[in-house]
């Protein structure tokens, strides 16, 4: 590591008196420069620092399949995917399943429903119901962090569906794990919430099938998907808990369920999560020591850093 | 009931019938009828009876009536209440029933009798029923101490309106009733003032400062309050305290009566009971001795004159000292000698500060109370009035009895008591600036104040000396007024006169010094005393002996001298006290002397002396219109009384019971004459004759109501003795305890003394047994300091030992240490000669190898000598043998040698050839490697290039998919339409339409 001379050789302290991400824009760069993109290393890198923006889109899509690795083919494959999303919008207008007034996020739930085949015919076009919720709520959220419709529903698309297959047996057992962490952190407040019945009745689906879409600010939301993109969804647990714990005080003075849920469901408009993010972060680091998760040491590789897979 | 009670009403009556046996049963049936009925009817018939009758049995049932029937009896009281004519009879009445005093009286306050009470006095006009009802309201206030404001300011008034009835209806009322109204008005200032000062005060000071009040408030209501001292209540109390019912809650009826007593300073309503007392007893208490010596004289006197005729008249008073004397051997007359005196007041001096009158007459026991009631009295003077000795006898009598201090009674012995009492009280308060002037002693102010008893009976004696010489002396030497009346009387009266004189002046002297104490104590001398203090009660005094006199003559009876016995007792009080004013002085004498001729006015002028007396300032008009009256018939003699009788100083206004008394003795000293006179003569006769009173009815009337309001003041008086009976029985008791206590506290006074003893004896073993604890102690700091220097030498030998044997073991520590060397050389050299024979031994053994070794190389070297030669031998024969096969060798070793050479040249050309070829291959074979990794390249390229084919592929893939999705979406699309259309337009026949319709996906697909 010393005697890299690409390297600022203040790195070393950067990291122990707590400045994380300092090189790491540098280090994205590098792993960037790669010509076949190596998607396991920018996984593992996205799991372990905080992206920095200008690059989370290019990340995002890498890391989803929307752009293949080898960045020569890129322009290429983006005007295919250019092209498939005009076609698919130019078809839906055909049909009229969509129109100039249509939200944007019912058009990407539209174009959606037409990839999965599951678009009901334009005549018979339900508007959308429960079960594509978590759908528009995704879709809102990316929205707001991509500008580029093109990349929004790509982004969405891929996201939904790489969640879904990924997640989507793990995804019922995640309120069991916040039960285990939260007795680790805080039997108190576990007890408090089992005696008032809040424990089951926490807004599951928004944190979980919805990966905190619309529960939490963009800016937040956006680290957090950094990890679920990268491929935990333990960090929606850690995610959930840290909630728990910082509203602590608060809870502990509710008594009835209602007033509990109430206020959870206003959790975004309390503050700005960046804190608590930071406070994920250790979390997940204290946790991934503590509960003994494996620790791979990818020494050997150039850029020098820990690699930590936590599932 | 109904048929019962005319029966009882009949019954009544019979209580009058002379049967003594018909009366007892007639008692028991009324008195189980009351016992059993609780109605009013029986109650109402007896009060009926009672106020018909004035039955005493009913009085008596009355007056015993039990709880149930008090209501009764108080309504029926109140409704009686209401006539006029019976309202006198219910007072009377009431008076006998509270002065029992049941247990139900408290209640009274609650009844409307109370308040119908209180109306009559404020609204009646007829003085007797006022004077009778104020008694029974003066006894029935302690009975009810606890009134309401209201119930107090009516009593206020009443006494508000009695007190100005004097001044007001002077002219109207007969004067006798006057005196009794005021004395009664006296008493209800004394209880008022005693129970509560601060409202009475307050309601004196409200009511007397209208000036229309300020008359009565100056002749009436002042010389009442010069009689009170100042309440304590008017300092601590205030006007709510007062009337706050716990107040009284402590107090018995007889407490709160003496509670109103004890702030009296007239001697007939105070008592000298504890506490109130001004001066230290120890002043006082020789004051009373030397009075009541004083008071004894005049009984000596009585006494001698009484037993001897009036021949020795100089020495009787001595003869009634000796006599007095022998019955009381302590207490000297202030006539004896000198040293009697001092000897007297050494007596006084040594004698304890707890004294009494009944221990001074030498009585322990009171007698029965009642065994002396002043109508017994009265009664025997009236009917034996005739044996001089037979008054001397109940005079003695009474002398020493516990009525003697009390003024209860009219008769005698109260008279000389509050003569003692008063001299008492005046020696106490003169008593304090004599204390400061002079020296304490006891001795000296008695007697200094002995000079002037002494003097005064000398010039009696003289005066006595020179009537026996001749008669006209006598009265120059006294006054000019007793000479006028030497003149008046005959020989044998003037003896009387004379006699009377002694025995007022005798009685004087004591009274005199105190009256001058009381006034001034340094400026006035026995010549100011005897000039100007004396003509009154001489004056008086003749006034008396006139009318005495008079009736002697009318009389013309030797044994009159027992009247005559209670005015010198009565007119020296007055005579002390009162201050008359020049007229009153001058009009006395007058009166006298008009009264002197005329028989008949022997009570009327008499009372009229008194009204002056008891109402100095309100009298004048009355006494001036008198005067007038007296003037008309007067001759010239008046002029000569006019004369003496100058002006005395401020003087204090008499108590208006003494004047009452008087009053009564007065009036009995008249009846009694007029009974002796008058024997014969009847009734009508007698007024007639008399002729003064303008009606005699009117006069009889006058006499009754007299009578019973005498009555009245008697059973009063009787009552206020019986309360003071029963808190002297009280006192009794409480001295008893106290004696006891006192015992009791010298018994342990005498333990104390003896504990005290103890202690110094116990204090000295103390002091013994620290002493020889000193010396023990110096003992054993003597042996403990010696055996502390023994323990110290110790110490140091130890110590040396102890340095000794250190040394010695370090020895013996070093020594075995040399021992331990030594012996591990020892063993050293045991080592050394142990292996010196082990080696020795090895060396002996490798001596004998090296000598068998030795033995072998010889043998050896013999062998190998042996073997050189065989050798030699050997090489002979060899040389010998080798010589035959050389040639043919040479020739093969040269054709060998030759092909040798052929094949060198062979093998370098061929390491040549293979040299060539070894570098042809490490050539090719690098090459070769070239070529493998350009494969390799080659092929990661190609898996690059396929990955890179692949994402494109699954881009354009997924891109056909959509393509595919969107197609078939739009195919649904258009066949809905279709079959819309179909739907719509079946008629036109679009019969191709279907088939274009499912060509037209393919041809769109195709394109794109």
């Amino acid at each position: 590591m010393a005697e890299d001379p690409q390297r600022n050789f203040r790195s070393a302290y950067y990291e122990k008196v707590g400045f994380r991400g300092v090189e790491e824009k540098k280090s994205l760069e590098i792993l960037l420069k790669d010509n076949p993109l190596d998607v396991e290393k920018l996984c593992t890198f996205s799991q372990r620092f905080p992206l920095p923006s200008m690059y989370r889109i290019h990340v995002w899509k890498v890391q989803l399949g929307i752009l293949p690795p080898h960045s020569d083919s890129h322009s290429l494959v983006m005007g295919y995917r250019r092209e498939q999303y005009r076609d698919i919008l130019e078809a839906l207008k055909a049909i009229r399943v969509v129109h100039a007034a249509t939200p944007q996020v019912e058009v990407y739930l539209r174009m959606f429903q037409l990839e999965a085949q599951e678009l009901s015919r334009s005549s018979e076009l339900a508007p959308p119901g429960e079960d594509d919720e978590n759908f528009l709520s995704i879709a809102k959220s990316m929205e707001e962090i991509v500008e580029d419709p093109v990349d929004c529903y790509w982004l969405i698309k891929c996201f939904v569906t790489q969640f879904n297959n990924k997640f989507g047996d793990t995804v019922p057992h995640l309120p069991k794990s916040l039960e285990h962490y939260l007795n680790m952190e805080d039997s108190r407040l576990l007890t408090h919430l089992k005696s008032c019945g809040a424990l089951t009745k926490l807004p599951y689906d928004p944190w979980f099938w919805r990966c905190f879409s619309g529960c939490l600010p963009e800016s937040s939301l956006q680290r957090v998907w950094d990890k679920v993109i990268s491929g935990s969804c333990k960090i929606l647990v850690f995610v959930a808990v840290e909630i728990l714990l910082s509203y602590k005080n608060k809870l502990m003075g509710m008594k009835r369920l209602e007033g509990i849920l109430q206020f959870l469901a206003n959790v975004r408009q309390f503050r700005s999560l960046e804190y608590l993010l930071q406070d994920v972060c250790m979390q997940c680091h204290r946790h991934s020591t503590s509960l003994s998760f494996k620790i791979t040491i990818t020494g050997s590789q150039g850029n020098g850093f820990f690699c930590s897979s936590y599932l | 009931m109904a048929r019962e009670q005319p029966h009882m009403g009949d019954l009544l009556p019979l209580l009058e019938s002379s049967d003594l046996h018909q009366v007892e049963e007639v008692k028991d049936l009324i008195r189980d009828h009351l016992n059993q009925d609780r109605g009013a009817v029986l109650v109402n018939g007896l009060v009926d009876y009672y106020l018909e009758t004035g039955s005493t049995e009913a009085m008596h049932f009355l007056s015993s009536v039990r709880e149930p029937h008090d209501k009764h009896l108080l309504d029926k009281m109140n409704e009686c209440m209401a006539s006029r004519a019976c309202r006198l009879h219910t007072l009377t009445l009431l008076g006998h029933v509270v002065r029992k005093e049941p247990s139900w009286i408290h209640k009274i306050a609650r009844f409307p009798l109370l308040l119908s009470l209180l109306k009559c006095l404020k609204t009646d006009t007829d003085v007797v029923v006022l004077i009778t009802g104020v008694l029974v309201l003066i006894i029935l206030l302690p009975m009810i101490p606890q009134p309401g404001k209201q119930q107090l300011y009516e009593f206020f008034d009443i006494f508000g309106r009695l007190a100005a009835w004097n001044l007001k209806n002077s002219g109207r009322v007969t004067e006798v009733y006057l005196v009794h109204l005021h004395a009664s008005v006296y008493s209800l200032f004394h209880r008022l003032y005693g129970m509560y000062p601060c409202n009475f005060v307050s309601y004196l000071r409200s009511h007397y400062s209208m000036k229309e009040n300020m008359d009565t408030f100056e002749e009436v209501v002042k010389p009442m309050l010069e009689h009170v001292r100042i309440h304590p209540e008017l300092v601590t109390g205030t006007q709510d305290h007062e009337l706050d019912p716990t107040r009284w809650k402590r107090y018995e009826i007889h407490d709160i009566v003496i509670e109103c007593a004890k702030v009296s300073l007239d001697p007939k309503e105070a008592s000298c009971e504890e506490g109130y007392s001004s001066a230290p007893e120890h002043f006082s208490a020789p004051q009373p001795l030397r009075h009541l010596d004083c008071g004894s004289s005049p009984y000596a006197d009585f006494h001698s004159s009484c037993g001897s005729s009036s021949s020795t008249l100089f020495s009787t008073p001595r003869q009634a000292m000796t006599s007095l004397s022998g019955m009381q051997p302590p207490y000297r007359s202030p006539q004896g000698s000198r040293h009697q005196i001092g000897e007297l007041n050494n007596s006084c001096g040594l004698k304890d500060p707890f004294w009494t009158p009944a221990s001074v007459c030498g009585m322990t026991t009171p007698p029965p109370s009642r065994g002396i009631s002043p109508t017994g009295i009265a009664e025997s003077t009236r009917s034996s009035s005739n044996f001089p000795g037979r008054i001397h006898g109940t005079l003695g009598s009474s002398k020493g009895m516990p009525s003697f201090s009390t003024p209860v009674t009219a008769t005698p012995p109260p008279t000389l008591s509050d003569v003692f009492s008063n001299a008492s009280r005046s020696s106490g308060t003169s008593s304090p600036p004599r204390k400061d002037n002079r020296s304490l002693e006891y001795l000296k102010p008695g007697l200094v104040r002995q000079e002037p008893i002494s003097e005064l009976e000398r010039s009696h004696m003289e005066a006595v000396e020179t009537g026996d010489d001749s008669s006209d002396n006598i009265p120059m030497t006294l006054t000019e007024l007793s000479s006028f009346v030497e003149e008046q009387q005959s020989a044998e009266q003037e003896e009387d006169a004379l006699m009377q004189e002694l025995l007022k002046i005798t009685e004087d002297p004591p009274q005199l010094p105190s009256q001058w104490g009381l006034d001034s104590p340094f400026c006035h001398t026995t010549e100011t005393l005897t000039g100007s203090q004396a003509p009154g009660p001489v004056a008086l005094g003749l006034s008396l002996s006139h009318e005495c006199h008079a009736e002697a003559t009318s009389g013309t009876d030797r044994p009159e001298g027992a009247p005559d016995l209670f005015t010198p007792i009565d007119c020296p009080v007055p005579n002390q006290q009162s201050p008359p004013a020049p007229e009153d002085e001058a009009e006395a004498p007058n009166k006298a002397v008009i009264c002197f001729p005329s028989p008949c006015g022997a009570a009327t002028p008499s009372y009229e002396a008194l009204f002056d007396l008891a109402l100095p300032k309100a009298a004048p008009h009355f006494v001036r219109r008198r005067t007038s009256e007296a003037l008309r018939r007067a001759g010239a003699e008046e002029g000569e009384e006019a004369g003496p009788g100058p002006s005395v100083g401020p003087p204090t206004p008499p108590s208006p019971l003494e004047v009452l008394d008087r009053l009564v003795q007065q009036g009995k000293d008249a009846h009694d004459k007029a009974l002796k006179r008058l024997p014969l003569l009847s009734k009508s006769a007698d007024w007639t004759h008399f002729g003064a009173g303008s009606a005699p009815l009117d006069e009889l009337h006058t006499l009754r109501s007299q009578l019973l309001l005498l009555h009245n003041q008697l059973l009063y008086e009787r009552y206020k003795r019986e309360q003071h009976a029963v808190r002297n029985r009280r006192l009794l008791r409480r001295i008893i305890k106290a004696t006891a206590l006192e015992e009791q506290n010298s018994a342990m006074k005498d333990q104390l003394n003896l504990q005290n003893m103890d202690i110094l004896s116990l204090k000295e073993s103390l002091q013994v047994e620290q002493q020889r604890y000193h010396q023990l102690w110096e003992d054993r700091e003597a042996v403990v300091t010696r055996l502390h220097s023994q323990i110290r030498q110790l110490q140091q030998g130890r110590d040396e030992y102890y340095t000794k044997n250190q040394e010695l073991q370090s020895k013996l520590l070093e020594c075995q240490k040399m021992t331990g060397k030594l012996e591990a050389e020892l063993q050293k050299a045991n080592n050394v000669v142990c292996n010196m024979g082990h080696q020795l031994s090895q060396l002996s053994i490798k001596l004998t190898t090296s000598e068998s070794m030795q033995q072998q190389m010889a043998f050896l070297n013999k062998q190998l000598l042996l073997l050189g030669e065989v050798n030699k031998l050997c090489m002979e024969e060899l040389q010998h043998s080798g010589t035959d096969t050389s040639k043919e060798q040479q020739m093969m070793l040269a054709s060998s040698d030759k092909e040798l050479e052929r094949l060198r040249l062979s093998l370098v050309t061929q390491a040549q050839h293979l040299e060539a070829a070894q570098q042809r291959i490490g050539e090719l074979e690098a090459h070769l490697t070239k070529k493998e990794h350009l494969v390799v390249e080659q092929k990661k390229f190609l898996e690059d290039v396929k990955a890179q084919a692949k994402g494109e592929l699954q881009a354009s893939e997924s891109r056909y998919q959509a393509q595919r999705r969107v197609t078939q979406a739009l195919q649904t699309e258009l066949l809905q339409l279709y079959s819309r259309l179909e739907v719509e337009s079946p008629a036109t026949g679009g019969g191709p339409v279907p088939a274009g319709g499912t060509v037209q996906p393919h041809s769109l697909s195709v394109p794109r």
